[in-house]
């Protein structure tokens, strides 16, 4: 899954493309379905995390 | 007085022995004997006087003078004794507390120091802290300008921090409740002792390697000696130098380090610096909802674009026919004229006349006439009938 701050710039980008004046009807519906995509993803994300806590001794490889 | 001594000599000294070459002292001798002679008569004691000629050995021995204006005297402080002391200077005013002793391989009268403090404003720690801090605001270290910004959503926050110590776990309890989206990497260090700095030194390298987003460095309060290792001027710059935003949380609130002061944030407390390093998820949350509107705002509004588009594009099709109608408008005027030009009626105005019979049939020729015909002429303003004699 695309990290968090990623999906959000994403949607700014999203939402600036949508507020310009050049689109068709057709690319808007697209990027406002990509869009809503994005956001359910990263409620998802937000809803069902569970932090995980490593220690560094344990991931490190052995060097 | 245990020193060993050439037979047939008791204590003190033997006149005749020594007018003689027979029975002469060897240098060991003397100088054990001297030794004896101070460590039994001058017990550990304190000491004050001015530094001098201060040398710290790669050992972690001190090797420096005490002297005020009429004496001066070598002092060592071994490693073990000095390893919580910030360094001191030469001309710096000290209390040591000290056991007067021999060095026997030099033959030099030597305090062996067991304690040194600063008469100083603030002590050792102070000046040690001020001289750090000099340094480090001369290479620029301390400039605000160099404070980076913390990341929104961090997806890796590591922490140095003691294993087992109050501050993990309350780091743990405020990332886990705010931001569990993130993973919480934990680079254990030694955060007091003789070790701490190298070990504090030792996490932060290997952090540099890690996809980190913010790095948190804490510890919970402690005496100014727990400390020591964040004000270690090793430690300042290794934080300094770390390729991502670092908050650091040492000690107490009242407590500043050189660590905090160099950090891109400085948190009261590892709580603190865990809720400085997180968003907060139901906020979040909300502001997700916020931006579900805005999208859905925003595409009504994309969808008014298209619609405006299209209501522009209608108009200029309409003025576009108007105009080709116009145009052909004047066109039919100007046909209108011509064809008026070459109009029959135009001929009979110049005194022609257009003579028919009843069926309209026109009569051009003689023969079209005989006597008695009847015949209607049209001449420029109306009709006549006749009839040929």
């Amino acid at each position: 899954m695309a990290e968090f701050s990623k999906q959000l710039e994403r949607l700014e980008a999203i939402m600036r493309r949508l507020e310009s004046e050049d689109l068709d009807l057709d690319e808007a519906l697209k990027l406002f379905e990509e869009g809503v995509e994005r956001l359910r993803a990263a409620r998802e994300q937000l809803q069902q995390a569970e932090l995980k806590v490593k220690k560094v001794l344990e991931i490190e490889s052995p060097s | 007085m245990g020193a060993p001594v050439s037979p047939g000599h008791g204590p003190g000294l033997d006149l005749f022995a020594a007018a003689s070459a027979e029975g002469a002292w060897t240098v060991g001798e003397v100088t054990r004997r001297a030794r004896a002679v101070i460590e039994a008569g001058l017990p550990p004691l304190w000491v004050r006087g001015e530094i001098a000629g201060f040398k710290a050995w790669r050992s972690g021995h001190w090797y420096f003078s005490l002297r005020d204006k009429t004496a001066q005297m070598r002092c060592v402080m071994f490693a073990k004794q000095n390893f919580r002391l910030p360094t001191p200077s030469d001309g710096m005013q000290v209390f040591v507390f000290a056991r007067p002793s021999m060095y026997e391989e030099k033959g030099e009268f030597q305090l062996t120091v067991m304690e040194l403090l600063s008469t100083e404003q603030g002590g050792l720690w102070k000046l040690a802290f001020e001289k750090a801090k000099a340094a480090l605001t001369r290479d620029g270290l301390l400039d605000p300008a160099r404070k980076r910004r913390l990341p929104a959503f961090p997806r890796r926050i590591a922490v140095v921090t003691s294993p087992d110590g109050a501050a993990l776990r309350d780091i743990q309890a405020v990332v886990g409740r705010r931001w569990p989206v993130a993973e919480l990497i934990v680079v254990p260090a030694q955060v007091q002792g003789a070790k701490a700095e190298a070990s504090v030194c030792s996490a932060l390298n290997r952090i540099r390697r890690l996809p980190v987003d913010v790095l948190v460095v804490a510890r919970g309060g402690g005496s100014v000696e727990d400390l020591w290792a964040f004000n270690s001027e090793r430690v300042a710059r290794a934080v300094a130098a770390m390729p991502m935003p670092v908050i650091s949380a040492i000690g107490h609130e009242t407590d500043v380090t050189l660590c905090d002061l160099v950090a891109d944030l400085r948190a009261p407390t590892p709580s603190a610096a865990a809720e400085a390093a997180t968003p907060d998820r139901g906020e979040v949350l909300a502001q997700c909802g916020v931006l579900g509107q805005r999208l859905a705002r925003a595409l009504r509004t994309a969808s008014r674009h298209v619609v405006e588009r299209l209501d522009r594009a209608g108009d200029r099709l309409v003025r576009g026919i108007e105009h080709r109608i116009e145009r052909s408008g004047a066109l039919l005027t100007a046909h209108g004229a011509r064809l008026d030009a070459l109009s029959p009626l135009r001929v009979l105005g110049r005194g022609y006349a257009v003579a028919r019979d009843e069926n309209g049939q026109v009569l051009k020729r003689v023969a079209q006439l005989p006597s008695g015909k009847v015949f209607r002429l049209r001449v420029t303003d109306g009709e006549v009938h006749g009839r040929v004699q």
